[in-house]
């Protein structure tokens, strides 16, 4: 079980999708209750020790923990497809600005976030950050999506200091996504007027690619056997 | 080509003075003569302009900002891992049908994910995915393909420890900074501690043994001496119970620290740092 709460968490609070998961993977709903206490108490913790914090509304706060997740789910993406995606110099050269870009947005948001900040995670890209065709219709994916996210965020905002500084994420994003296109052999723009794309919409696809995958155990509380 | 050079010259210079004059044209037109019901002279528009713009609320300080970052770099020095997510096998070359080198479990003896230090990733002529990998198994410095879908998601460290047989150290370098060095207890005549490329498997705390200190990390090398021990005679680094024999060759082949070194070491050395253990002449 780990200690701090999971990104799964962040992406779906209410753990519908989790449990709807669990049941397909047949996992029966003692675990689930159990599981679902323990993980709701470090959740509980985590939240309440933060319940005061940067001056930042819980409904902000809500949006940023979810920005800061899909920051990091992109970062972590073009750092690896740079290591092993054996990406054309142009592909090489967007991603490495790109990924500094989404690196740069997450510690922005980490640091106004503070203790309230959900940890970096465990992405597993099945094979997407190793092929470059792949590699670049799924960043494009997520950059159009984080550009309708943040649409749909903004005007859902408390704070006039966040919404400043979430849009100047906003035509970042947007520039990411039209250089990317470019790249990908697409128009970078076809409509005249975006549409936003909810948070919960952007959740389940996030939760559908299933690249967010949950941590290993690498520690144990055991009595080494080692050789000694 | 070059009978074309004149014509698209010319072409060019007619398309430039085209140009100029419909340029000339709209100049004067915006300057004397006011668009239909727009009564207003145009520094008066101006003027409302400024006006609206001056009337605005005050700007919000943005709540963050985005400081200007460098392009990512890529250091050579960078491992990667990742964790055993399905029984497998691994083979000689990254083939279907090539030779099986080892059996690969997604538990170690210790309970925890197994993990495989990733060396490379390369297609098969299906297009299949293999990865190449550092195996935990004897004879050391054995390594084979998987296949990708075997395994989760890569996790990168920049750490390495190295371990000197023959001077008694271990230092744990991130980069070519040292991070930690402290004198080690190793194998004795016999049981030596054995010479390769091996990396961090886990990480055991709060058992209740004194005999391996407050924590020991499993590595995936394997004495190639005890090969009968309950646990398959896995190499761990780990505290003692006896600091005085360190340094020394006191062990079964584990790599002992006294417990002060370990304590440190471990809040240096994630899971998965690749472990060089040399002889030292």
């Amino acid at each position: 079980m780990n200690e701090r709460p999971s990104i799964l968490d962040g992406l779906d609070p209410e753990g519908r999708v989790r449990e709807s998961l669990l049941e397909t993977l047949g996992i029966g709903r003692t675990e689930l209750l159990l599981a679902a206490l323990a993980g709701a108490a470090t959740w509980t913790a985590g939240h309440a020790s933060h319940a005061a914090g940067a001056g930042l509304t819980e409904n902000d706060t809500r949006i940023l923990r979810f920005d800061l997740q899909l920051e990091y789910l992109q970062a972590t993406m073009y750092t690896q497809a740079l290591r092993l995606g054996h990406l054309r110099p142009a592909v090489r050269d967007a991603a490495r600005v790109v990924g500094a870009h989404e690196w740069a947005h997450a510690h922005a948001l980490k640091t106004i976030l503070g203790r309230r900040a959900v940890p970096p995670g465990f992405f597993d890209y099945h094979g997407v950050t190793e092929d470059e065709r792949a590699f670049l219709r799924t960043a494009v994916a997520f950059e159009d999506l984080t550009a309708a996210l943040l649409k749909y965020q903004a005007i859902r905002l408390d704070s006039r200091a966040v919404l400043a500084a979430a849009i100047s994420l906003h035509s970042v994003e947007a520039r990411h996504a039209a250089w990317l296109r470019r790249i990908a052999g697409v128009l970078p723009t076809l409509t005249a007027f975006d549409r936003p794309a909810s948070q919960a919409k952007m959740r389940d696809l996030i939760l559908s690619t299933h690249f967010v995958a949950e941590d290993p155990t690498t520690g144990a509380r055991r009595a080494p056997g080692f050789t000694g | 080509m070059r009978n074309r050079r004149p014509v698209i010259a010319a072409v060019l210079t007619a398309a430039t003075m085209v140009s100029a004059a419909a340029l000339a044209v709209v100049a004067l037109h915006g300057r004397g003569a006011p668009a239909a019901g727009d009564s207003a002279p145009g520094g008066t528009r101006m003027a409302h302009l400024s006006a609206d713009a001056a009337a605005l609320a005050p700007p919000a300080k943005p709540a963050f900002t985005v400081a200007t970052p460098r392009p990512l770099r890529l250091s050579s020095r960078v491992s990667m891992w990742a964790p055993v997510i399905l029984p497998t096998v691994a083979r000689a070359r990254p083939r279907a049908h090539a030779h099986i080198v080892a059996r690969i479990s997604t538990r170690t003896p210790e309970g925890t994910t197994n993990i495989l230090l990733a060396l490379g990733v390369r297609r098969d002529a299906m297009h299949r995915l293999w990865v190449h990998v550092r195996l935990p198994i004897l004879p050391t410095n054995t390594t084979g393909w998987v296949r990708r879908t075997a395994l989760g998601g890569y996790r990168f460290v920049r750490t390495r420890l190295v371990v000197d047989l023959h001077a008694l150290e271990a230092t744990l370098y991130q980069g070519r900074k040292a991070l930690f060095h402290a004198p080690v207890g190793v194998g004795a005549i016999g049981t030596a501690t054995p010479v390769g490329r091996f990396y961090i498997r886990d990480r055991l705390t709060r058992y209740a043994s004194p005999f391996y200190g407050p924590i020991a990390f499993g590595t995936s090398a394997r004495s190639p001496v005890l090969t009968d021990w309950p646990a398959g005679g896995y190499i761990g680094i780990h505290g003692t119970n006896e600091p005085k024999l360190i340094p020394g060759r006191i062990s079964h082949g584990c790599i002992r620290l006294r417990n002060a070194d370990i304590r440190r070491l471990a809040t240096l050395m994630p899971i998965g740092t690749p472990v060089a253990i040399e002889s030292g002449r």
